[in-house]
């Protein structure tokens, strides 16, 4: 058995679980175990009901009062109840804010391995290798789980394409009653979004954004140089930001804005998953970076290995010039 | 207030890494290490903290020498003492062996009210080992932290923790507590001239395998929980088409593609 772990608002399962569900219909398809969706909350038979249409065996509910708002202690408490009761191969989460808040906490209960972020997978022999990324995207680790099952992994946001779930399938339901000891000991007190940003750039057509290869705040000019001379608007990385160059609202990642320009220019940034997933949508990405190894020219679809002092005058004044001339 | 940071030394970001020849990690013998990133972030939240409500900060790292010179480098920020976990058996450790270690150490120090720990770490990168150190040491935790504010009286904690899509969650939960701490909660500090000076006579506690009662197939390598099979580069799906020739000739290169080509101008 595989066990997906669905993430859920409103009544229905969140995007991350689609990505989830692909990650185990594959690893299902080459190891040949069932794929279980479990779902945690309170009044969860819309989610189960949306989820069991997916082509999986089963969807397991664990409804109950204390798990209506997502905490660590009590989903612990439930899924290891569940675990030693039902022994799957695999627990798949997402490597999300709910995924590493708790999966790390299970693996130590259950003294049994994690690996964390994973990107994907390998079947050597009957053993399950799974990849992750190390040194912030730059090398890849191919790594081995040891002793028995179950293995638990979290699936890197954006690494399964979650378009690809097979759906077509009539999932049996079925109820779990977790033996939990009480409400969780961490208590929500307060859920705000984190800033109202003036800097909306979800409609911006063209972008230009820095990195930390920026160097120094000063330095950013040629970013907004840049950005004048073509008629774009600035982004910007997240070390940016947390170095106070530019304030919050420019930030572009999976904590900041989500963004799918027309023309996307990615400058000094090296491409973390986190960036990626706001931007990678982009029409046409351009990375200008000196490191030809960096990430983003994973998803760049054009490159310029140098550096970037370099090369962002160069283009500002070809734009600058073409402007004089039209 | 008695804080615990953790600090993690990984090579400095400026080094150039390079596959060892078993491909199961880099070459790390000539390259310098400098505190993960995270880490200095925690660390300055771990010294506001005592700053405001009084107490001890002491800093704890896991590895060879060059811990030992990151402890060094916490110590002339402002840390009181540091502990160091030493050990050859300790090579290899992934976060769970490493947060095993970690937890009986701090238990051997008479535990923390508060510990801190970076969200995660410039080499592995994934953020379990605060979560699975509160595990071991049966206290609760908060991920991703970009705000806190304690109450000693009370003997509980507020913890901001970011979301996804642009949304923050403020939770309370009882100290002694853990909370993996986000960049940029702060602007850290850096280390000043007196700093150094006094960081040379703090206390540094040198803690191995045995101190901690751990046997040898729990502890580095063998007491990780996964093999590693292979470090790589990963293969680029290479549809990026690398514009070359001096920084004007790319630059013209460029604009003519996105012109003529890609038509996005
Ligand atoms: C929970 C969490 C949420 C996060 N959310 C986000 C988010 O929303 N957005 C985000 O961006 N990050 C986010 N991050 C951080 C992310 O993991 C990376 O650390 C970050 O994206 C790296 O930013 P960067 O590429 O600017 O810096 P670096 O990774 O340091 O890259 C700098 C790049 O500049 C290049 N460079 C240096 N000098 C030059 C030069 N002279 N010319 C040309 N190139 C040069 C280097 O080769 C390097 O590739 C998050 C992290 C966590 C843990
Ligand atoms: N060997 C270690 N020594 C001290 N702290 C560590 C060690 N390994 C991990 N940590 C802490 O755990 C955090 C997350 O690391 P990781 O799980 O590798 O992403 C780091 O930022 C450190 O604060």
């Amino acid at each position: 058995m595989i066990f997906v772990i669905a993430e859920h608002n409103n009544g229905r399962p969140k995007p991350i679980t689609n990505e989830l569900l692909v990650a185990a219909q594959r690893v299902s398809r080459e190891f040949g175990q069932p794929v279980t969706a479990i779902v945690l909350g309170e009044n969860t038979a819309a989610v189960a009901d949306d989820l069991k249409s997916r082509k999986i065996d089963r969807v397991i509910r664990i409804d109950d009062p204390n798990l209506a708002q997502y905490s660590p202690d009590t989903y612990v408490t439930a899924l290891n109840g569940l675990l030693a009761d039902e022994k799957p191969f695999l627990v798949i989460a997402g490597h999300t804010t709910q995924g590493y808040d708790f999966a790390p906490r299970l693996a130590v209960k259950l003294r049994r391995p994690l690996i964390a972020g994973m990107v994907d997978f390998e079947k050597h022999g009957d053993r399950l290798i799974l990849t992750r990324q190390i040194f912030n995207a730059k090398m890849n680790m191919k790594t081995a789980v040891r002793g028995e099952a179950p293995y638990l992994a979290t699936a890197s946001p954006g690494a399964f394409p979650g378009d690809e779930v097979e759906g077509g399938g009539n999932a049996e339901v079925v109820s779990y009653a977790a033996q939990l000891e009480g409400p969780s000991t961490r208590k929500v007190v307060d859920r705000a979004e984190a800033q109202k940003g003036q800097a909306d750039l979800s409609s911006a057509p063209i972008i230009i954004s820095g990195g930390r290869g920026l160097k120094q705040k000063e330095n950013f000019q040629v970013i907004f140089d840049l950005a004048q001379s073509i008629g774009g608007s600035v982004g910007a990385s997240r070390p940016v930001v947390d170095a106070e160059w530019l304030p919050r609202e420019y930030q572009i990642g999976s904590s900041g804005q989500t963004v799918s320009p027309r023309l996307y220019i990615a400058v000094g940034i090296s491409g973390a998953i986190q960036h990626l997933v706001g931007m990678q949508t982009s029409r046409c990405i351009v990375a200008i970076n000196k490191d030809a190894e960096a990430p983003i020219f994973k998803v760049a679809h054009y490159g310029i290995v140098d550096d970037l002092f370099k090369v962002l005058p160069a283009l500002t004044k070809i734009f600058n010039d073409l402007k004089a001339g039209s | 207030m008695k804080i615990i940071s953790c600090i993690k030394p990984v090579p400095d970001p400026a080094s150039r890494l390079v596959i060892n020849e078993t491909k199961t990690w880099i070459k790390d013998q000539d390259l310098t290490f400098v505190a993960s990133e995270a880490d200095n972030y925690a660390l300055e939240e771990a010294l506001r903290l005592k700053e405001k409500h009084g107490g001890e900060v002491v800093v704890i790292s896991m590895g060879g020498e060059e811990a030992a010179r990151v402890l060094r480098s916490g110590l002339a920020m402002g840390a009181d003492r540091a502990i160091h976990l030493f050990d050859e058996k300790f090579k290899g450790a992934d976060e769970f062996a490493a947060a095993e270690a970690l937890a009986e150490a701090i238990r051997k120090d008479g535990g923390a009210d508060l510990i801190l720990t970076g969200v995660q770490s410039d080499d592995l990168g994934t953020g379990m080992t605060g979560v699975m150190l509160a595990e071991f040491l049966g206290i609760g935790h908060a991920t991703v932290v970009v705000g806190v504010e304690a109450n000693p009286d009370a003997k509980t904690l507020r913890a901001k923790r970011e979301l996804e899509g642009g949304m923050n969650e403020t939770v309370e939960l009882p100290v002694p507590a853990l909370l993996t701490i986000q960049f940029g909660i702060n602007q850290p500090r850096y280390a000043s001239l007196k700093g150094i000076m006094a960081a040379k006579k703090k206390e540094m506690k040198v803690l191995a395998a045995a101190d901690l009662g751990l046997a040898d197939h729990q502890v580095g390598r063998a007491g990780a929980m996964y093999e590693v099979k292979e470090v790589l580069i990963p293969e680029r799906k290479s549809r990026v088409e690398i514009l070359t020739g001096t920084p004007e000739e790319a630059a013209a290169k460029l604009v003519e593609k996105l012109r003529k080509e890609a038509k996005v101008l």
